[in-house]
């Protein structure tokens, strides 16, 4: 034992210490910061594109690998996809009648220029170029940054549904946190606000719970009792953050923590993990007043 | 000192880049979550074990800080910190014993399963997570340091061959 504490001798603890508390500074300092300094850009965006020459092909030749496992799936899927794209077209018909009616009624009750183009979302294509192997911190890298007018706190979807928020810009890159992460009880994640798909005025809270790698939605009212099988959208309220982006579908549902709410378990519509490609939805600039 | 250093952050560099754009494609979905190697780790563990403590503490913490500013989501710094300690014990550790292949696999679990603890405890110190111990030690750290050590394994001769130098040459501080 003599040996350990004469191995730890005292200029030893002493930068240690020292060590432990520049450190500490440091996570206290960049924890909740947005604006990157322009070393971090730079390495970032180095980085980035180094990796996006190498995620790409190697995604192209391990998608082509699973896709020939699952050829005998392929007949199945075409029957399914063949009924969807007939209820689709039925679909198109009534919400191309609707939409008329809608920008008719609009124009009648003299709607403003913004308040018409506020559900005009555009969408940006982004490859993905990189994960991390950071348990506590699931991003996500992107191709696309702030030349190309990505702003933190952007939406992040791939065909399937929600996967994230764009959480830190740089120069030709950005990262994108997944809602994986939107744990209510740590401090980390701006809360994601929800809706069901047939009860536009119902509402409740997405989050994570990482103990059970199940996504929730939470504080639902107890007249919007959640059925198996709801669609689960984003329902767009605070305004910054788009609506109806599909996140899933209720798994089931229990009565939540005080028993005035609901709380449903949702499954997932996107998957997270190997990851090719991915929208970043841009709301309309709101002008300010 | 008795590595190509040169070559040595080359190869980190690499590493890096093939950790966060080829390993995620490698890991079966069900286990994306659960298999997360750091690669440079290793790497560390080796520059630590060959060139000595100080080298393998300041690769460690420059390799960890860049790894932070890549995922950077939350917070710079847990890896830099958790690295940089790692690197320094290994390169206390080899002075005392030296590295052969049965003594390294065990420093590479026990230094391995430290660091990801270390992370760990910091971020639960942030409360940017609030899982506990046990669970994600039978979640994430134990089947990541097991894959370490397999890694490790692999990457044993190629270092030994390509990044160490010779013994002999040792000695006449070649500048090759």
């Amino acid at each position: 034992m003599g040996g350990i504490f004469r191995l730890m001798r005292n200029k030893r603890l002493f930068i240690l210490m020292i060590g432990l508390i520049v450190f500490i500074a440091l996570m206290g300092f960049t924890m909740g910061r947005t604006r990157l300094t322009w070393p971090e850009k730079f390495l970032n965006d180095a980085f980035g594109t180094a990796q996006g020459a190498l995620y790409r092909p190697v995604g192209a030749v391990a998608d082509f690998f699973r896709d020939l496992g699952r050829l005998s799936d392929v007949y199945e899927e075409n029957e399914q996809l063949r009924q969807t794209v007939a209820q689709y077209t039925q679909d198109q018909v009534k919400f191309n009648l609707l939409e008329a009616d809608n920008k008719r009624l609009q124009t009648a009750l003299h709607f403003t220029e913004q308040q018409m183009n506020m559900d005009n979302y555009r969408y940006l294509i982004a490859q993905v170029i990189g994960s991390t192997s950071n348990p506590y911190e699931k991003t996500i890298t992107i191709n696309l940054g702030s030349r190309d007018g990505i702003k933190p706190e952007m939406a992040v979807r791939t065909v399937d549904g929600l996967v994230g928020l764009v959480s830190k810009v740089k120069n030709f890159t950005s990262t994108v946190t997944l809602i994986t992460s939107l744990d209510p009880n740590s401090s980390k994640g701006t809360p994601v606000s929800a809706t069901f798909l047939g009860k536009p005025e119902s509402f409740g809270i997405i989050e994570y719970d990482e103990e059970t790698q199940s996504l929730q939605m939470t504080k639902i009212d107890e007249h919007d009792k959640p059925a198996d099988g709801d669609q689960v959208i984003t329902s767009g309220l605070g305004s910054l953050f788009p609506k109806g982006i599909i996140i899933g579908k209720v798994k089931n549902s229990q009565v939540g923590d005080f028993g005035l709410t609901y709380t449903a378990i949702i499954e997932p519509a996107a998957k997270y993990n190997h990851l090719r490609e991915v929208f970043v939805v841009v709301v309309p600039e709101v002008e300010e007043p | 000192m008795n590595m190509r250093i040169n070559w040595v952050i080359l190869c980190g560099i690499v590493l890096l880049i093939v950790e966060n754009a080829i390993v995620p494609w490698v890991v079966p979905p069900e286990w994306s979550e659960r298999l997360l190697p750091h690669l440079n780790l290793i790497l560390t563990l080796f520059v630590a074990g060959y060139a000595g403590r100080h080298i393998g503490f300041l690769f460690g913490l420059g390799f960890g800080l860049l790894q932070d500013m890549l995922s950077y989501g939350y917070m710079i710094g847990p890896y830099g910190f958790g690295m940089g300690l790692i690197g320094y014990l290994a390169g206390l550790i080899a002075e005392r014993k030296s590295f052969t292949l049965g003594f390294f696999a065990w420093v590479v679990i026990v230094l391995g399963v430290m660091l990801d603890s270390i992370v760990y405890s910091i971020y639960r110190l942030f409360r940017i997570t609030d899982l506990q111990y046990d669970f994600i030690f039978y979640w994430q750290i134990a089947p990541t340091s097991l894959l370490q050590l397999m890694i490790a394994l692999l990457m044993y001769v190629p270092v030994r061959r390509f990044l160490v130098k010779p013994s002999l040459s040792s000695g006449e501080d070649s500048p090759d």
